[in-house]
């Protein structure tokens, strides 16, 4: 009697303890980040690096962004691990080169900008990344009124 | 005798029979290709079955329509609005939604169960108001605590006053991640797989829960309570797990709805989804007192057919959009209060019965002795 | 002798528990908010004036409840029904052409045909679903009410004033009804007394119909009425026909609710279609539960004290709370309190559990 309720105390508190490993989990590789691509030159680290004439970027087998210089690209991504192609031009008319980078998120950036001159001509990371700050528009800080009374919404239900 | 029990059947499918009949008739008229007709059920089915199968184990244990399935959804969302803000994408976002909406609906469903322990007899009446009670509590939640006491960090989400969600929160990120998990297409029919999987799998658990120990005590208790009670089972206590188990399994439908749909509704998305599920499964042919796994799909089909096309053969006969809109909700009303009436009329004709049958018994035992 | 020993606090208990405690609750924060509103800055009169007002819209939809609840129907969820009554009597007024005070006397008029046809259906039905009265009582009100939606727009109304303007057809969502009924009870009599206001008319016209609600419960009728609501068997056994006793109890509850709605309609100067009727039951089940009613016990006394508080609460709580920290939680307020009130009731122990 006294033993099967232990072991039943047991079992609740090891599926309580996988339920929250899950969660953690999830916490780690569900992180989404938003990845801003630019082919521009750096501002801020004092050297000059070359602005290849056009860049292609590729994640997960699909082409992101086509970047021709002073443009700017993004795709989303999910967890920290980013692996990307890029096919640069350094001239118009040249052959592109491929090239797979592999690069590590911060956690705790929503929006992160990779400056590709920067990172291709092989600068640390504090030169390459840097952190999207998103502004919203006017039009998004207008005060939105809230509206709880859905007598009106009987009729709109998309089931 | 032959005859009695096929008018029986049409009497139990007459529900079922008449959406048939509309539907046959309003198909043609609305001009919609079956290919987007079964397109859109096919969607369908995947967005509302797992909400649906969550209302099939009150039934068991006699509490009838839980109405109160919306706090599961409220739930669900909570989970949902927070993943969001913590910006857990695609499937792990779901199923860290999941588990944070888990321990909510649990506590929303035993306190659900306590309060229709106190109000045996008018179960459906009080999770109906519990469903506007908790309404606003979730209301308080998510207008005023979100924000200053639950921490919302991004601005597309939180009111621009600084406190409370917005009307609509984009789940972007997770749209239909669920339903193209597993992409395949059949004859220009998109099949969510990886949905019919959780489905699947849901509809196995049910069955499986019926035969075991509780699912055999909650099946008792909803035959008889004092019964149940007389063989040493726990009602109250097997009542509130009913409920609980309910709104747990409410709360993970409403993440797999909304994974569909797309965005939350912050205030609106779940006030409206007891109804519309409790009518789709009337439709399918249960009744207050008994559901199977087959009513819930049935009730999808006819239901939904019956919405998709409604409205749009509601407008070609009368020239006017709004007719076949109110017509639909309308139509869901009225089921459920049929479903309603029957089962209290068949409740009464089986209680005189009853009556009938001791009085019997006790004339017979009287001339006896 | 033991209750002789009683004491003062235990009385006081005793009369507490007999209040209830969420109505003490209720009561108290009521009172709160009227001391709390000169201090905030809102003027006491004008907020006096507003309850007043509001009282007088709303004390016949409530008092609709009682007949029902003393029958032993329980309470009237399907007021909806009783409420497009009077809906069909005020644009059936207004499409004939009558205008000004006596647009009122003809649409409570033609709306009594109406409430008498669908109190009777109604009444037949709950007859036949002894027990379930609440929930079917519920269901039947939306299922009038989204029926009506569509009979809005195809019946053949053509006054100016109610339909589309665009499509000559379907009635409006909303109709004022300036030059026809607004404040037709209201403006009898009215008292002004710098920012106070009190519309006698309407009160009067309420406490007409409380009175006579409470002399009919004290007609061999209503007692017999009280009677089938304690104890159905009771009142069988002692010759009383109960089915028909429940009928008349169900058709007065949706005739009053039909005057209810008009008189709703004067004060507030709008006729409000489609959906607006939905869940105008909630609010006049919660009121007069609030009032100290149960789900089989409720006296005019109830109707008064309930409708006070609850439209206290409603006009007082924005105010107040906007004046005092700049944030209007009123209608979550109003929502958590009047249907934690209903699940009170709900759960309470009744005798005769229905």
């Amino acid at each position: 009697m006294d033993k099967s309720k232990k072991r039943r105390l047991i079992y609740r508190i090891a599926a309580l303890a996988v339920v929250l490993l899950i969660a953690a989990a999830m916490f780690v590789i569900g992180r989404g980040h938003t990845v801003y691509f630019d082919n521009k030159m750096p501002e801020n680290v004092g050297t000059e690096v070359n602005v290849p004439y056009k860049i292609e970027v590729v994640v997960a087998g699909k082409s992101v962004a086509k970047l021709k210089s002073g443009e700017r690209g993004m795709a989303d991504t999910m967890g920290q691990n980013f692996n990307m192609q890029l096919l640069v031009t350094k001239e118009k008319g040249e052959d592109p080169t491929r090239l797979q980078v592999g690069l590590t998120l911060p956690y705790s950036m929503d929006g992160i900008i990779i400056n590709l001159p920067a990172l291709l001509s092989g600068l640390d990371e504090s030169a390459y990344l840097s952190e999207f700050v998103y502004v919203p528009s006017a039009e998004e800080m207008k005060d939105e009124e809230v509206i709880t009374d859905d007598t009106d919404n009987q009729m709109n239900f998309e089931g | 005798m032959k005859n009695k029990s096929i008018g029986d059947y049409l009497r139990r499918f007459s529900v079922p029979i008449m959406f048939v009949i509309i539907c046959l008739i309003c198909a043609p008229i609305s001009g919609l290709s079956p290919n987007y007709l079964i397109n859109e059920i096919v969607t369908r089915i995947g967005r509302n079955a797992f909400l649906i199968l969550s209302l099939l184990i009150p039934i068991m244990a006699g509490m009838g329509l839980n109405f109160s399935m919306t706090l599961g959804a409220m739930a669900g969302e909570i989970g949902l609005i927070l993943v969001s803000d913590w910006q857990i994408v695609g499937i792990p976002g779901m199923i860290l939604a999941m588990i944070v909406s888990i321990p909510i609906s649990a506590l929303l469903g035993l306190f659900c169960g306590k309060v229709l322990n106190m109000a045996k007899g008018r179960e459906m009446i009080t999770s109906y108001i519990i469903s506007f009670f908790i309404n606003g509590i979730y209301q308080l939640v998510v207008l005023y605590l979100m924000g200053p006491v639950i921490p919302i960090a991004h601005s597309t989400i939180k009111l621009p006053r600084g406190y409370g969600i917005r009307n609509t929160v984009s789940l972007l990120s997770m749209r239909q991640r669920l339903d193209n998990l597993i992409p395949l297409n059949i004859m220009g029919v998109k099949i969510p797989v990886a949905t019919f999987i959780v489905i699947f799998l849901l509809c196995l658990v049910i069955i499986w829960f019926r035969k075991t120990k509780l699912g055999q005590d909650m099946r008792a208790v909803g035959q008889d309570m004092e019964v149940s009670k007389d063989a040493g089972i726990d009602v109250e206590r097997t009542r509130i797990i009913s409920m609980i188990l309910s709104t747990v399994f409410a709360g993970i439908g409403m993440i797999i709805y909304l994974q569909n749909m797309g965005n939350i509704a912050t205030y609106s998305s779940h006030s409206q989804i007891g109804m519309f599920c409790i009518a789709a499964l009337l439709v399918g042919g249960a009744s207050v007192d008994k559901a199977s796994i087959g009513n819930v799909f049935l009730g999808i089909i006819l239901f939904h057919t019956m919405f998709i096309v409604a409205p749009k053969a509601g407008t070609v006969i009368t020239g006017d959009s709004m007719i076949g809109e109110y017509f639909r909700v309308f139509v869901s009303y009225a089921v459920i209060t049929i479903a309603l009436i029957m089962y209290e009329t068949n409740k009464r004709k089986n209680k005189s019965k009853a009556g009938m049958q001791l009085a019997l018994a006790q004339e017979q035992e009287e001339a006896n002795g | 002798m033991n209750e002789q020993k009683l004491t003062f606090t235990d009385l006081i208990k005793t009369k507490a528990q007999e209040f209830g405690l969420p109505r003490l609750i209720i009561t108290g924060f009521l009172l709160l908010l009227l001391v709390l509103s000169p201090i905030v800055g809102a003027d006491l009169p004008t907020q006096i004036s507003n309850i007043i007002n509001r009282f007088s819209w709303n004390g016949i939809l409530v008092l609709a409840m009682v007949p029902m609840i003393h029958s032993g129907c329980g309470l009237n969820f399907g007021l909806p029904l009783g409420i497009i009554s009077g809906l069909l009597g005020a644009t059936l007024s207004i499409e004939l052409g009558f205008q000004g005070p006596l647009s009122f006397i003809m649409a409570a008029l033609l709306a009594t045909p109406f409430a008498l046809v669908f109190g009777s259906g109604y009444g037949w039905l709950l007859n036949k679903i002894k027990g379930g009265e609440m929930m079917i009582a519920t269901y039947v009100g939306f299922s009038s009410v989204s029926m009506m939606c569509m009979m809005w727009l195809l019946l053949p109304y053509h006054s100016p004033n109610m339909v589309w303007g665009m499509a000559g057809k379907g009635l409006r969502t909303t109709i004022s009804l300036e030059g026809y009924y607004t404040q037709a009870l209201a403006s009898f009599l009215q008292i002004n007394i710098g920012n106070l206001s009190i519309p006698t008319g309407a009160i009067l016209f309420f406490a007409l119909l409380a009175f006579g609600m409470w002399a009919f419960l004290h007609t061999k009728t209503g007692t017999a009425m009280t009677a089938v609501g304690s104890n159905p068997d009771f009142a069988r056994s002692a010759g009383i026909n109960v089915d028909k006793i429940r009928m008349i109890s169900v058709v007065m509850s949706t005739w009053l609710a039909a005057i209810g709605i008009l008189v709703y309609e004067q004060g507030f100067g709008f006729v409000q279609l489609y959906m607006a009727p939905f869940y105008m039951a909630l609010p006049a089940v919660s009121a007069i539960l609030i009032g100290g009613a149960t789900v089989n016990k409720a006296t005019i006394m109830n109707v008064v004290v309930g409708t006070i508080l609850f439209q206290g609460i409603v006009t007082m709580t924005p105010t107040v709370m906007n004046n005092l920290i700049h944030l209007d939680m009123s209608e979550v307020i109003r929502i958590i309190v009047s249907n934690g009130m209903i699940l009170y009731a709900l759960t309470r122990k009744t005798e005769g559990t229905r």
